[in-house]
């Protein structure tokens, strides 16, 4: 696993863009909860983070502690997010 | 309960020092109308709401202020870590310094602590949605007061991230004030 290799700041970038849209039709969501073409994005971004958090995974490291499946602790491992 | 992902919810790759910036942009993490008391104030008030649809945005828009605090804290920790000696004594941030040094501590551009004081709960739906109405603007205000001041791209690109999401939360807030009243 390495985590500085290249391309892991585009695959973030990415990430971050899917789930700010992921976070945009929450919040519209939240107030308009019988919007179908809403619902429907909500949809697409939700499977399409989770597709690109398990390549990112893959590549760079675990997201979140209970992603950590190797058999070594990955989790501590930097660049922390203030730090990239 | 709430689970860390180890992301930024928006980049934040500022490449040169400012501590004068930095002493500013503090406010946004502990001052008045700062990130902090922003997700205190909403994940605090879903306790006493009535709808679910509000206990719902209380509680995403208080997770996402959480995110914008963690942002805040990454600007002025970027803004500050390379920072020498003689850039540290002659800025305002030099009495800031004396106390936190290059950690990153909620208080008020003018030095004032975190206070809980500057966010309300009062149990009162109408009551605290309203309060969150101006709590948007004023943090809005407070971006823009920011963009004033500030030159640096790498930083205002943030502020502006961060500026944008205050209204887009006002307005959310808007419709959930109607929503409510007009299910009365």
């Amino acid at each position: 696993m390495n985590r500085n290799a290249s391309g892991r700041e585009s695959l973030l970038k990415k990430i971050q863009e899917t789930d700010f849209a992921l976070y945009e039709t929450t919040l519209y969501l939240d107030t308009h909860p019988n919007d179908e073409k809403a619902l429907a994005l909500h949809k697409e971004y939700a499977n399409a983070s989770m597709e690109l958090k398990q390549k990112y995974q893959s590549l760079f490291g675990p997201l979140t502690p209970a992603a950590n499946t190797e058999n070594t602790w990955e989790w501590v491992h930097g660049p922390w997010p203030w730090e990239m | 309960m709430f689970i860390y992902e180890k992301k930024l919810q928006f980049p934040v790759n500022i490449r040169n020092t400012n501590t004068k910036l930095a002493n500013f942009i503090i406010s946004q993490y502990g001052g008045p109308d700062g990130e902090m008391g922003a997700s205190m104030r909403y994940l605090s008030q879903r306790f006493s709401m009535k709808d679910d649809n509000a206990k719902a945005l209380l509680t995403d828009i208080g997770n996402e202020e959480l995110a914008h605090l963690e942002i805040v804290g990454a600007v002025v920790h970027q803004l500050t870590k390379n920072a020498t000696t003689a850039e540290i004594e002659n800025s305002p941030f030099a009495t800031y310094f004396i106390d936190h040094g290059k950690g990153v501590w909620p208080t008020s551009a003018a030095g004032q602590p975190f206070n809980a004081m500057s966010f309300a709960v009062k149990g009162d739906p109408i009551t605290d949605l309203t309060e969150d109405l101006a709590a948007e603007q004023k943090a809005r205000t407070t971006y823009d007061n920011i963009l004033r001041v500030s030159s640096d791209p790498d930083v205002n690109r943030v502020m502006t991230y961060l500026r944008q999401r205050e209204i887009n939360h006002f307005q959310r807030f808007g419709e959930l004030l109607n929503r409510i009243q007009c299910s009365k």
